[in-house]
């Protein structure tokens, strides 16, 4: 499209170099943003995307390279210069008080009125122009904790508005909204570039970028790997150009007959949440050998709290946990695992691993109280090491070797950890939460596949996901978890993402 | 042959500890042999390399707290000239009185110093905070004491029996903060330094009912001597020219050391000890009891504590005093930190702490500089060890610079050549 070449570049990075202690975070990257565009920047976890927008943002200084605004060289010392040249960026993490409303949220650090006076109804009428000019459509008045998760991201969107942002950087914009809150952002966005903001959109999900993008860069190991107008690339190639190598996007799923008899039975089951909540409503469930059950749900409907008590990590107010017809539901964790229950948590670095400790020891644990990782009382440093390395060759892990602490590897190779422990352990019934979070598109690919591989040995497999992508990759019968508890299953060969978004966000089924 | 040197290695390293202890300072030359049997039978069995690597290990491991040492010692220089004393002088009556002259003073001052550290240690590894070490040392004592007073049997199996019983009572006080951090979260804290305070003021009753009584003098705030076959043996016994002090409790104490290492780093206990310390969160999710292993360490931890008390009265002063002040729990806190609660490195860590003692009176008999420096030394010491991220920090800083410059280099040497 010639049109577009030929529109304004409002910004330009030439030849930017970042330099960390340890790594090369970002090498000679050259991007051009034109006026009134959506410019989605591509690429793994770890690539230098978000050390690029720092960068943009004033938050990094730059080791080399130069910026241009508007044609001007412009030095961000801090994001105050970034901002007062017209630069706005929401954050992955959203930056609000929770205890102040929308209108207080946005006019923060930019108060209208004079002295130390707040002109409260003046910030109130600017608020509410601007909602109505972009389509924000929000409560000016409403408290930050008593908005959704999408209309607080609208609330960061209206702060950089207010504050006159012509480039609008959104982190990861998606990672926390429900399908149908992604819909309505995307509409916001398209929004804003007719009105003539230009947005950069950081993502790591293709799908995203083929939806919403006029183009594209892609950063690998922090140079840029290519650019491409969004109408002329495809989902593969975008893959390609990430990893750097051929990938199998969704890994190819054989028919499997799963056997009759469930090996794993949920009945009824209360759980409470930290604060004492009921966060598990009566839910009931089964999961039978050979099969992947996905829980499909929006974070917070109490996911992790039917984790904690499947692994004893949480009492159980009422209800039966059965595991090959027996009630675990009094047994402890340690006699869950014993009777080959394995679990993959959400939190790896939290539940997952010992970081300090190395990978021999980490693949040992839970199951060092016996053979070949212990002698009695004494522990077998030899046969943990040699199992570990076994582990490290099978499950392909990075590391120098079994003695290298697990806080020292690359998240996807943390995880490889877990596996290796939980997979070889011949589990009956597995347990797998959030297995690919945050993880780059090569080793989502690898942990499906070993997913899959549980599968075809006759393992029960239980996989709670927010990505419903994951869900529709893996799983063979789809539950819903609304409200903590299960309000609808779904064949995935017939049904989409949307119908499943429908019920996760609460939604009824038409009385017919 | 290698279990051969092994032997070898292990005997001569432990008449060499034993010689050395009790002032035979010829003793040092077989640790050192014992040292380089070590390396040669690994350079033997695994190659060059790998005892390159020990060494180098080594030497990682000593370098903070060594460093520390120097600029402490040195700061301390300097405040003795600032004050008007002579530093060189000071410092000479300082080690020769603590490592050579008044020896068997820093080695008495240790065996109480390495039973509390490791007992710091140990709770440190399940990441808790045995503040409270001085209470269980007053509990072990007092044990020890009236078990000391009442027991009349062959010396070997009341003294075992007197170190069995009396370490119980030290883990036995530490079974409420244990029980209460499991059941309430009640932070350990608090719990084991409030005990601690009320061991040490029940003391004085235990005092009165076994033989002290303030209203004579011969008697005042001290217990009646315990029996003699309760003693732990003295030195003398087997080198002759040993100081008529010098008693066991040392020895005692590095085989605790070394069995405290071997049970953190080579059990399943120690293993789940240190998982729980290490990500709570993780060892729970692998079946491992949270609640089981505070308790196991603390009690532990009790339990070695009380120990420190058996030593004193069964090997130093066979009897016990009210008030004595000599903060053996609250010295053990600086002990462990400064072995960055390494058993092993306890072992020297007490030793040096006890010869800053010795060394220390020695100097102000003999230099009339005030005690004051030494204690100085000693906070100087623990700043920086406690603080050693400084030394990371300025490690970081430097390869940053370093790295910079590099990267600045690469950049512009890039930009000139497109």
């Amino acid at each position: 499209m010639a049109s577009k070449s030929e529109r304004k570049v409002i910004l330009e990075t030439r030849g930017v170099y970042k330099q960390f202690p340890k790594v090369l975070a970002n090498q000679d990257v050259n991007i051009k943003l034109h006026e009134g565009e959506i410019l989605c920047l591509l690429g793994e976890n770890g690539a230098g995307k978000s050390t690029l927008m720092n960068i943009l943002y004033g938050l990094y200084k730059p080791t080399a390279g130069e910026m241009y605004l508007n044609g001007r060289s412009v030095v961000f010392s801090s994001p105050k210069d970034a901002i007062r040249l017209g630069l706005g960026m929401v954050h992955q993490h959203f930056m609000l008080v929770e205890t102040l409303t929308v209108t207080e949220n946005i006019i923060l650090g930019s108060e209208p009125g004079r002295g130390v006076q707040i002109d409260y109804r003046e910030a109130r009428k600017r608020v509410k122009e601007l909602s109505e000019t972009y389509g924000l459509k929000i409560d000016p008045d409403a408290m930050i904790e008593n908005l959704s998760v999408g209309l607080q991201q609208r609330v960061e969107i209206l702060k950089a508005l207010y504050r006159d942002a012509r480039i609008l950087i959104l982190d990861e914009p998606t990672a926390v909204l429900t399908p149908q809150e992604v819909e309505e952002l995307f509409g916001v966005i398209k929004e804003l570039r007719a009105s003539g903001v230009s947005i950069i959109i950081i993502t790591h999900k293709l799908e995203e970028v083929l939806d919403i993008s006029d183009r594209v860069y892609i950063l690998r190991r922090g140079k840029i790997e290519g650019e491409r107008a969004t109408a002329d690339v495809n989902k593969e190639e975008l893959a390609n150009l990430m990893v750097g190598r051929s990938v199998v996007l969704t890994v190819h799923r054989e028919p499997h007959e799963p056997h009759p008899e469930p090996v794993f039975e949920i009945e009824n089951l209360h759980v409470l949440d930290d604060r004492a909540y009921p966060a598990v409503n009566g839910l009931t469930l089964s999961v039978r050998p050979g099969e992947v059950v996905g829980i499909a749900g929006v974070d917070g409907n109490g996911q992790s709290e039917l984790a904690d008590a499947i692994m004893g990590l949480r009492p159980v107010q009422s209800g039966r946990l059965l595991h090959l017809g027996s009630d675990i539901a009094r047994m402890s964790t340690k006699e869950r695992i014993g009777r080959s229950i394995s679990y993959v948590p959400a939190d790896r670095q939290r539940y997952g691993l010992v970081l300090s400790m190395t990978i021999a020891e980490n693949i040992a644990m839970g199951y060092h109280d016996r053979s070949p990782n212990a002698r009695g009382i004494n522990l077998d440093y030899p046969a943990m090491a040699r199992r570990a390395e076994e582990l490290i060759g099978q499950f392909d892990i990075r590391a120098p070797g079994p003695l290298t602490p697990a806080g020292q590897l690359s998240g996807g190779n943390q995880q490889k950890v877990i596996l290796a422990r939980e997979f070889t352990r011949k589990p009956t019934f597995l347990l797998v939460s959030q297995p690919t979070r945050g993880l780059d598109v090569g080793a989502i690919e690898y942990i499906h596949s070993e997913v899959l591989a549980m599968r075809s040995q006759d393992v029960g497999v239980l996989m709670i996901s927010l990505e419903l992508e994951e869900i529709f990759a893996l799983a063979d019968r789809i539950l819903v978890l609304y409200e903590g508890a299960i309000v609808k299953e779904l064949d995935p060969d017939r049904t989409d993402e949307r119908e499943v978004g429908f019920f996760m966000t609460g939604g009824k089924e038409k009385a017919s | 042959m290698i279990a051969a040197i092994t032997v070898l290695t292990i005997v001569l390293a432990a008449a060499g500890t034993v010689l050395y202890l009790g002032s035979y300072f010829w003793g040092g030359f077989l640790i050192l042999a014992a040292i380089a049997l070590h390396l040669f039978k690994v350079f033997k069995r695994d190659g060059a390399e790998e005892t390159m690597a020990l060494v180098k290990k080594s030497y990682k491991m000593l370098w903070v707290p060594l460093a520390g040492i120097v600029i402490a010692i040195v700061t301390g220089g300097i405040i003795m000239v600032v004050t008007g004393y002579n530093p060189f002088k000071a410092y000479a009556a300082l080690f020769y009185g603590g490592l050579v002259r008044n020896w068997h003073i820093s080695v008495l001052n240790a065996a109480p110093l390495l039973f509390t550290g490791l007992s710091i240690a140990v709770a440190f590894k399940a990441g808790l905070f045995n503040i409270g070490a001085e209470g269980q040392y007053y509990m072990g004592a007092m044990a020890a004491a009236w078990l000391g007073l009442t027991l009349n049997l062959p010396s070997v199996i009341s003294i075992t029996l007197i170190f069995v019983i009396a370490g119980a009572f030290g883990a036995a006080w530490n079974f409420v903060p244990a029980i209460l951090k499991v059941r309430t979260g009640a932070h350990e804290v608090i719990t084991t330094m409030m005990l601690a305070h009320t061991a040490r003021y029940l003391s004085p009753v235990f005092i009165r009912a076994n033989g002290g009584d303030p209203s004579t003098s011969t008697h005042p705030y001290v217990t009646t001597e315990i029996l003699e076959s309760n003693w732990l043996p003295a030195f003398q016994s087997f080198l002759p020219e040993a100081n008529y002090r010098l008693h066991t409790g040392i020895l005692i104490a590095i085989l605790a050391a070394i069995f405290v290492q071997y049970l953190i780093y080579q059990t399943r206990i120690g293993f789940e000890i240190r998982a729980v310390g290490q990500n709570r969160d993780a060892a729970r999710a692998q079946g491992i009891s949270i609640g089981r292993n505070i308790m196991r360490a603390l009690l532990i931890a009790g339990f070695l504590a009380g120990l420190a008390g058996v030593n004193q009265v069964t090997g130093l002063d066979h009897k016990l005093f009210e008030n004595l002040q000599a903060g053996y729990g609250w010295n053990g806190i600086s002990v462990a930190l400064l072995a960055s609660n390494s058993p092993i490195g306890v072992i020297f860590t007490s030793l040096f702490w006890g010869m800053l003692d010795a060394g220390g009176q020695y100097m102000v008999r003999t230099t009339q500089t005030p005690n004051a420096i030494v204690e100085i030394v000693k906070g100087i010491l623990l700043f920086l060890v406690v603080a050693k991220y400084i030394y990371v920090y300025l490690g970081d800083w430097i390869r940053k610079r370093r790295k910079r410059r590099l990267a600045a280099g690469v950049a512009a040497a890039e930009g000139a050549a497109s």
